[in-house]
């Protein structure tokens, strides 16, 4: 477990810390992390840019936790992994190396949560409603967010009621 | 046809507000004494709600990534919703759904606990150091749960992923409609083990009184071994000199007949 600093967490700005105007959110039922975020990510393509990524000090305990579920699976035939907190493939376009398929599949994952991409974790901006860390486990004094909820209102709805 | 005025805010929501949160206005009471990085607080005067915001306040705002409450008072709902990577000792007993929806806690009670513990972890180790009641780890995601005592009925229903550790017996229907992820009983399981499991495995050191509907046992292999050994030698439980596996004889469930976006929900 990572040695927090007192008094990170909370403190960030979350336009400062990520480019908020970067992420559009979809209107459509698209279920792939491409469509949902409209883009691809350097790390999808370049094995060099997840190599180093620690997966044992990334995860909770003495092995790789969570990690354990995560497998090397494919969509649409090409390699990818599925990001729980999107609920949809994240599609890897390297060569992977042979058996280390689920290591590199685990490395990509947690490059993705902990550059602030999943399209899931994007929500929390809009629909958070308790304060909470955006990047949880995964990066150390991430920005708050939910602190400003407010209930979503639907046009043309009418509060008044008769019997 | 008569006109009602419609209730006013504070007859619709009752003690919660719109969200559901009970104690709305409540406050951190910040009663913590931090020492050498670990902050240390007294629950017996507090209510669940009271203890929650502290341990938020603590973590989410302190910083503060060790933290050990004294006297839980066997309080419902305790240590829930954490998502940040931070290890807590609780000193005593839970009630029900104690240390459930996190993601990266590290928690250890040394007591008792109630239904549900860990329901819903995402990630995270829970560490019990006596019994807890049923429904122990239900729809788990991720991570360790682990009671050195025995469980009672259906743990790991609608477990999705994970590790259950199970050092004494568990009781009825474990396993049940299981979806993902591994068990690990040490003693004994009764009747209707692995009822209705879509997946998973399930290994138990004891004797099983009855599998369920499409439970099958399976051969243990040099990865089912290597599972055992670390697991049990993390959190320090003796092993049996034998376990069998169970996994699901999916007589009854084949996920390459559903749907994608059906296929997604048990990942």
């Amino acid at each position: 477990m990572s040695d927090g600093t007192a008094g990170s967490a909370a403190q960030h700005d979350p336009q400062k810390q990520f480019d908020l105007s970067q992420r559009r959110l979809t209107t459509r039922q698209g279920i792939d992390t491409e469509e949902l975020t409209g883009r691809t990510f350097p790390y999808q393509f370049d094995p060099g840019l997840v190599e180093d990524i620690d997966l044992l000090a990334a995860t909770p305990g003495d092995d790789l936790n969570w990690l354990e579920d995560i497998h090397l699976m494919e969509e649409d035939g090409i390699p990818a992994v599925f990001d729980r907190y999107t609920n949809a493939f994240l599609k890897i376009h390297f060569d992977i190396p042979s058996g280390r398929e689920d290591e590199f599949a685990r490395k990509v994952l947690i490059k993705h949560l902990q550059e602030g991409n999943s399209y899931g974790i994007w929500l929390k901006h809009q629909h958070a409603k308790f304060p909470q860390p955006e990047l949880g486990p995964w990066l150390e004094g991430s920005a708050t967010v939910g602190e400003n909820w407010t209930p979503p209102t639907v046009e043309r709805w009418d509060k008044t009621f008769t019997f | 046809m008569v006109a009602m005025n419609p209730p006013t805010d504070q007859e619709t929501r009752g003690r919660n507000d719109i969200r559901g949160l009970a104690e709305p206005d409540a406050e951190a009471p910040k009663v913590a004494r931090v020492e050498g990085g670990t902050a240390t607080f007294d629950a017996a005067d507090l209510s669940p709600r009271l203890v929650n915001l502290e341990l938020r306040r603590l973590i989410y705002a302190e910083g503060i990534r060790e933290v050990r409450i004294e006297n839980p008072g066997a309080k419902h709902s305790i240590a829930v919703g954490l998502l940040a990577r931070c290890r807590i000792t609780i000193n005593g007993s839970l009630g029900y759904f104690g240390a459930t929806l996190g993601d990266g806690p590290e928690i250890h009670i040394t007591g008792r606990v109630g239904w549900s513990v860990a329901e819903n972890m995402m990630s995270g180790v829970v560490v019990i150091d006596k019994n807890a009641g049923s429904l122990t780890g239900a729809a788990m995601r991720g991570g360790d749960l682990v009671v050195r005592g025995h469980v009672g009925a259906r743990t790991g229903i609608d477990q999705k992923g994970g590790t259950i550790v199970v050092g004494g017996n568990a009781g009825s229907m474990t396993g049940f409609m299981m979806q993902r992820g591994r068990q690990i009983i040490c003693g004994d399981v009764g009747p209707g083990m692995g009822d209705s499991m879509y997946d998973g495995e399930i290994y138990v050191g004891g004797t099983v009184a009855a599998l369920g509907v499409d439970c099958i046992e399976a051969e243990m292999t040099p990865e089912d071994e290597e599972l055992l050994d670390r697991k049990l030698g993390i959190y320090r439980i003796d092993r049996p000199d034998t376990f069998r596996k169970f996994v699901c004889g999916k007589q009854l469930y084949n996920y390459d007949n559903l749907e994608p976006s059906e296929r997604k929900l048990v990942l």
